[in-house]
């Protein structure tokens, strides 16, 4: 079966202030596979949000390509969804209207839109906050509000750019809980990006790690053959843990 | 209230404590009222005793309701209050139709802005009051050239705020919307225009201060009615109860203009109701 | 390494694009005027502004006064008004915020006037001070004191709780929390209302100057629309303008400078 997603030699140099000129990415190829859900694990600056952006189409690659369906990105579109690590929510528009905006930027009408982003709040566990703002919200429900608005779109691929780097741990575990029901509810081909190992290996059918210092590289790949739902205290857990912490140099 | 997601909950609690002679006598309320008071009391034996040439409070306010009856070249107090405020809507209305979108123009174009900056920034640090006097020499001394010191007073702000207001909006915003599929043009009109609402209302709070400034201003140097025409009227004819009622007339006028403004933003920006005013 | 410094050219265009604008801007400016377009009565060109410039810094006649005697005299007012606007209303505000009994003493008087525009006063000022200098700098403190005030006021409440809650438990008492945390909390906010009370006092000296003077950039706008001569009031304008700007810039570097004490 041909992957889902392909990334093949991707560079990035971004310029800086106007006269810094910073290597973040290179020379990144990886393949995820349909419904897949792939763990991107690397410290902070290691270029892990720039890769993601790529992948979205918000950057483009100063050198190499990303081929979605054997077809190259050249801009973001639909079929990604992208939740953002700092929630990024309208504070304008209530829950409800945060969710139904990808549906109605496409012109889907009124009743339907609704009757979509409807599905999707109650997915994430929000009935009864529709028509809250998201300054009345904590940092997980507003994370909540961000999943739903990338799942109402109905993307083929969902990326999470270290969607729950914000939350305290209690509420970060379990949030971690949430998306892994989530995404057996609705399944969709995941890039999920972490600095967390224990998420990652929480989450993860495969972990990609990247080397703690830019420019970011691959550093190595790890399959997670372990049942879902996973404990964080299960003997493979903890095996697996210590095989990254010991080859990577992720200080914990 | 008391609502909940999973291992999350939202409270709303109203605390309450016990009366006392001593929270009483420090309580901030209390100490308004016994504050007004004071004020009026001072203000009253300064003016009895014929110190600085003030009227009583009393009198003042007799004057004012007095007004409110009897006619001053043609408008009661009434009268007058609408004719600055006439002016200032009118004036506001055409500076701000003119500033926001202009603004908002230069803070999305940047070839736009590349034009009209440098021009603006020219007029920028003149204050509005500067130009009555060329306003008189352009429009004479009727009704046009009062309202062109107010086009000119509100748009200054209107343009800086809706430019500002453009430029704060984090760009990450608008990556959503280009990752949900769509264009520019929805960028623009789901993201710039709501995200930058805020900052023109804040412009236009501003404006309307300075659109009273001007409007007295120009009201002082030459006309025929307006609350700055009863000021005026009243150092003419040494009557202090006249200047101090206009005043007060003018502080209530102006006052309730920006009640309206912060009860508009309040409809139109809903999402701010619960975020704790400043 | 990671990160090097390179030399990125900023595109050209944009700052061609400003010059061509401003240029255009006062070519139409003296054409309209030199052609006649707008009769000279009503606008002067820039070039019989220069003119009367160059002849106003020497020549007293006929306003009275010559151009820098006129903007010597703005800028004392406005410099005087200001500085007592700080010394007023930060500490005004400093402890409104703080002490409640304060707030409550003092928040209904200064509600009741900060409604009313500075320029209202004037007639009251004339009576009081004459069309001195006096007169004009209780206007424009007023103008200014508004801003200090508020700000001061709200850079206090915006002092952060768990900070004063600390210094609570090691036992510091109302006044040490009020100097030692509220104050210097307050800072970046004091310091940002330097540039919005500066405008506000530039505004109301050029009202407070049309309407009661004898000498000062106001003034001279208002006498060149007595006397007719449109050349003078956008002198008057054009100095207003600059004077702003230049007291802006001042006062900008001084709010970096300050602002940069504290981070450090």
């Amino acid at each position: 079966m041909n992957p889902k997603i392909e990334c093949r030699n991707i560079s990035k140099v971004f310029i800086q202030k106007g006269k810094q000129r910073v290597h973040v990415l290179e020379d990144i190829s990886l393949e995820v596979m349909h419904n897949e859900f792939l763990v991107i694990l690397g410290p902070g600056q290691s270029g892990k949000t720039t890769l993601l952006r790529i992948i979205a189409g918000l950057e483009t690659p100063t050198s190499g390509q990303v081929l979605v369906d054997g077809k190259e990105v050249t801009g973001p579109g639909q079929d990604r969804g992208l939740v953002f690590q700092s929630y990024m929510l309208f504070f304008w528009r209530t829950v409800m209207g945060n969710v139904e905006i990808g549906l109605k930027l496409r012109g889907v009408d009124k009743k339907k839109r609704r009757e979509i982003a409807q599905h999707y709040i109650n997915l994430v566990g929000l009935q009864g906050f529709e028509k809250h703002y998201p300054h009345q919200l904590s940092g997980g429900m507003k994370q909540r509000v961000g999943i739903a608005r990338a799942y109402a779109n109905n993307p083929e691929i969902m990326l999470l750019d270290e969607p729950f780097g914000q939350l305290d741990a209690q509420t970060r575990m379990f949030m971690e809980k949430e998306t892994e029901r989530i995404w057996q509810t609705e399944k969709k081909t995941v890039i999920f990006v972490t600095n967390n190992i224990d998420e990652a290996i929480y989450l993860g059918d495969r972990i990609v790690t990247l080397k703690d210092k830019l420019p970011g590289r691959m550093d190595a790949i790890y399959d997670v053959p372990l049942p879902r739902p996973r404990e964080h205290t299960d003997l493979e857990f903890v095996k697996l843990r210590q095989e990254i912490t010991d080859r990577s140099e992720l200080v914990l | 209230m008391e609502r909940s997601v999973a291992n999350e909950v939202v409270k709303h609690v109203k605390e309450k404590k016990p009366w006392t002679v001593g929270r009483v006598l420090t309580n901030e309320y209390f100490l308004y009222v016994v504050s007004f008071f004071t004020f009026l009391i001072v203000w009253h034996y300064i003016a009895a005793a014929g110190l600085l040439g003030l009227a009583t409070p009393e009198a003042t306010l007799k004057e004012m309701v007095r007004l409110m009856s009897v006619r001053l070249a043609g408008k009661n107090l009434f009268g007058h209050a609408w004719a600055s405020s006439r002016r200032i809507i009118i004036g506001f209305a055409i500076g701000a139709a003119a500033g926001l979108p202009l603004g908002l123009l230069m803070g999305l174009n940047k070839y736009i802005n590349s034009i009209v900056k440098p021009v603006f920034d020219l007029f920028k640090p003149m204050p509005p009051i500067a130009w009555i006097s060329i306003s008189i020499l352009w429009f004479g001394i009727g009704e046009p050239s009062k309202i062109f010191i107010i086009v000119i007073g509100s748009f200054v702000p209107c343009v800086l705020n809706a430019y500002s207001g453009i430029r704060i909006i984090d760009p990450e915003l608008y990556d959503v919307i280009r990752v949900l599929g769509g264009n520019r043009r929805q960028e623009i009109f789901y993201v710039s225009f709501p995200a930058a609402l805020p900052a023109l209302f804040a412009g236009v709070q501003i404006s309307m201060s300075v659109a009273w400034t001007c409007v007295l201003a120009a009201e002082l140097v030459s006309s025929r009615s307006g609350l700055g025409w009863i000021i005026i009227r009243g150092m003419k004819l040494t009557k202090p109860e006249l200047v101090l009622g206009g005043m007060a007339a003018i502080a209530v006028v102006a006052w309730l203009f920006s009640v309206a403004a912060s009860g508009l933003e309040k409809v139109l920006c809903p999402w701010k109701r619960g975020i704790k005013e400043l | 390494m990671a990160y090097e410094e390179v030399k990125v050219k900023e595109p050209i265009r944009f700052k061609l694009l400003s010059i061509m604008s401003l240029l255009a801007f006062f070519g139409i400016w003296e054409f309209i005027v030199d052609a006649g377009i707008v009769p000279r009565t009503m606008l002067a060109a820039p070039s019989q502004v220069v003119v009367l410039f160059i002849k106003k810094l020497t020549q007293a006649n006929p306003d009275g006064a010559t151009l820098g005697a006129h903007a010597w005299m703005s800028a004392k007012e406005a410099v005087t008004a200001y500085v007592l606007a700080i010394i007023v209303g930060v500490p005004l505000g400093l402890f409104m915020g703080w002490f409640k009994v304060v707030r409550g003493i003092f928040r209904p008087i200064f509600e009741m006037i900060r409604p009313i525009p500075p320029i209202a006063w004037i007639p009251l000022c004339i009576f009081w001070f004459g069309i001195g200098i006096w007169g004009k700098v209780y206007i424009i403190w007023i103008a200014g004191i508004v801003p200090f005030t508020i700000n001061s006021w709200v850079g206090v409440n915006m002092t952060d709780p768990a900070l004063i809650q600390m210094a609570r438990t090691y036992g510091a008492t109302d006044w040490q929390i009020f100097t030692k945390l509220c104050v210097p909390s307050a800072l970046p906010m004091i310091f940002g209302a330097l540039q919005i009370s500066l405008a506000y006092c530039w505004t109301n000296l050029v009202g407070a100057e049309l309407l009661a003077a004898d000498k000062g950039l106001g003034f001279l706008i208002e006498m060149g629309r007595r006397l007719a001569m449109p050349e003078m009031v956008v002198l008057g304008m054009v100095c207003v303008g600059i004077g702003g700007a230049l007291i802006g810039v001042v006062v900008d570097k001084l709010e970096k400078r300050l602002l940069a004490g504290i981070r450090r």
